[in-house]
């Protein structure tokens, strides 16, 4: 309940964090971009509600996304097992060129972990993911993860991507990414 | 007289008043953003202009306060109350045609707004809450909320974790006693009706419920009317199929009473229930502003769910030539949103929804939902068996 998913999106979109964030109704939206050397990369993101029976919408969002990031909480064991149902549905039903990252959130609160770090590296390497360990709180990694996953776009077949020429000068890709459980 | 307050008044209630800025300084400021509360306690952002309107919309609801004080005077106190149609065949003819002419009457002064005093009393009454209460016992509530006390449960849990997350930082619902409230009304909820328990999104249509009526109690009964009589079956339960269920038939509609605007989202591949989802399960509380959405529910409690279509439409027709312009869902979203939240005069959107969408009647909407029921559920069936199915095979 409540990994973080809100928060990791608002600490890279707005570079904040709070206690108390409006709980997620369907989705929210939140725009983004990064500029690398070799690309700059604009990020459309899906940020989806966590409740169990909410997970019957998120085809719409993962339909046609073209990465995601799978959270969990590194305090809560529950939310480790749901986030491995969701890798599981993600890998098969969307895209299959879809880039997908593990993060094991909330990386400060170490004294209460309750999942080790071998366990989702263990998880992301058997199912060819990227694994970071991240606090939105602190913003450890977060800046990090987003570089990363910016890279692997940019370096996964940039052709194949569905670029929308934009009315200035620079042509931009658009990526839609998609944050579960 | 219209304007003594009720007896339970929540404190921010009167407290805010908005500075009347004129129009000297109008342009000048336009694009300065200010902060200040609304008739009901919420915070709002706007710029002079938004600040103006929602005066305006202060002055409107007390002359249709004087409108609703001069029908009770000649009407008789509580004359909304004896308006149901086909009802009642001891009644004489003159009795019956006085009836039928209250109820055109009522029809078209709710599509004004009912003045907030009053909102209680007439939402408790037309939605069927009071009809529903006088079925059970009196302490029914009472016992209920007494019996479920202490008690831990995933619903229970997931209502703890989303309390500070409603509304937060409304003067009244963001203190423990506004949390205690909302929490003893969902966590009744909850244990009334298992299949529905909780689920994410009632938190916000429960707060609102509650600084409508004032009293847990009542809100609890409207809360219970709504999802067990107003809206369509499962809207919140299990898988959502409910909702999943109006999407489609708001598709539809689109498509049919917007034509240009859904051929022009679909060609940017944007699927309208990425915004819409949200309106149907929150009712538009997360998106208009307050008296906004309560003007709607004046509408949806007297007529019925199909008004939430009229209304979603309304959205999107009054921007159609913005949406027509936009070139990727980014954009598309923020016009929406933009719209929404600034939405301070119920009255454009009301307009729109019901003079320019047309009406649509219950027995329509109805059928067309029957229609995609069956569609709903083998795609839900489908996603369910793909997701078992690889269960299997990891083992
Ligand atoms: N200590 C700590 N708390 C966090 C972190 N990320 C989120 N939270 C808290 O966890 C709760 C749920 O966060 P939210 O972003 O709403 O989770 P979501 O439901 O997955 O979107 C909130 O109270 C956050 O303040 C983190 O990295 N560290
Ligand atoms: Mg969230």
């Amino acid at each position: 309940m409540g990994t973080g998913k809100t928060s990791l999106v608002l600490r890279f979109v707005k570079g904040q964090f709070s206690e108390y964030q409006e709980s997620t109704i369907g989705a929210a939206f939140f725009t983004q971009v990064l500029s690398l050397n070799e690309a700059t990369v604009k990020f459309d993101i899906w940020d989806t509600a966590g409740q169990e029976r909410y997970h019957s919408l998120a085809p719409m969002y993962y339909r046609g996304a073209a990465a995601a990031i799978v959270v969990y909480d590194i305090t809560s064991m529950d939310s480790f097992v749901r986030a491995k149902k969701w890798v599981r549905e993600v890998q098969r039903q969307a895209n299959p060129n879809l880039i997908m990252f593990l993060v094991a959130n909330k990386a400060d609160l170490e004294d209460q972990r309750k999942v080790g770090n071998e366990e989702g590296e263990e998880c992301a390497k058997e199912n060819g993911m990227s694994f970071f360990e991240t606090s939105a709180k602190t913003a450890q990694n977060v800046n990090e993860l987003f570089y990363e996953i910016a890279k692997r776009l940019a370096k996964a077949n940039p052709s194949r991507q569905t670029g929308i020429k934009l009315h200035g000068r620079t042509q931009e890709t658009r990526r839609r990414l998609f944050c579960c459980v | 007289m219209y304007g003594t307050k009720s007896k339970i008044d929540l404190a921010f209630e009167y407290q805010s008043q908005i500075p009347v800025l004129r129009p000297s300084i109008h342009s000048r400021r336009a694009n300065l953003t200010v902060k200040f509360q609304d008739l009901y306690g919420f915070t709002v952002e706007g710029n002079v202009d938004d600040v103006n309107v929602l005066n305006d919309v202060r002055e409107k609801v007390r002359q249709q306060g004087r409108v609703w004080w001069a029908l009770e005077a000649s009407k008789g106190a509580n004359w909304y109350l004896h308006t149901t149609i086909g009802q009642g065949s001891a009644l004489t003819s003159s009795l019956k045609f006085s009836a039928l002419a209250n109820a055109i009457t009522l029809k078209k002064l709710i599509k004004k707004g009912i003045p907030p005093v009053l909102r209680p009393k007439v939402w408790f009454s037309l939605s069927g809450a009071a009809k529903k209460k006088s079925t059970v016992p009196d302490s029914y509530y009472d016992d209920l909320t007494k019996a479920v006390e202490g008690k831990v449960t995933p619903a229970t849990r997931q209502i703890d974790h989303d309390l500070p997350r409603t509304f937060p930082g409304h003067p009244w619902l963001d203190t423990p006693e506004g949390h205690a409230a909302l929490r003893r009304v969902l966590v009744a909820y909850s244990f009334r009706d298992s299949d529905v328990g909780y689920c994410q999104g009632l938190n916000y249509v429960a707060a609102l419920l509650l600084l409508v009526m004032k009293t847990e109690e009542d809100a609890f009964w409207m809360l219970a009317v709504l999802l067990e009589n107003v809206l369509v079956s499962d809207c919140y339960t299990n898988n959502l199929s409910g909702c999943h269920v109006e999407q489609r038939v708001f598709k539809d509609l689109l498509a049919k009473k917007c034509p240009r605007i859904a051929t022009h989202l679909e060609a940017l591949e944007f699927d309208v229930s990425l915004v819409t989802t949200e309106w149907f399960l929150c009712l538009f509380s997360k998106s208009l502003p307050s008296e906004t959405t309560l003007r709607v529910w004046d509408v949806i409690f007297f007529e019925g769910a199909k008004v939430i279509f009229n209304v979603a439409l309304a959205i999107f027709k009054m921007k159609e030539d913005q949406l027509l312009l936009t070139h990727h869902v980014g954009e598309v979203i923020n016009v929406l949103q933009m719209t929404t939240h600034h939405l301070f005069d119920p009255d454009d959107l009301l307009t729109v929804a019901f003079d320019q969408i047309g009406s649509m009647t219950t027995n329509t909407i109805s059928k067309q939902r029957k229609k995609q029921e069956p569609e709903v559920m083998k795609e839900l069936d489908q996603r369910i068996r793909k997701l078992n199915s690889l269960k299997a095979d990891n083992k």
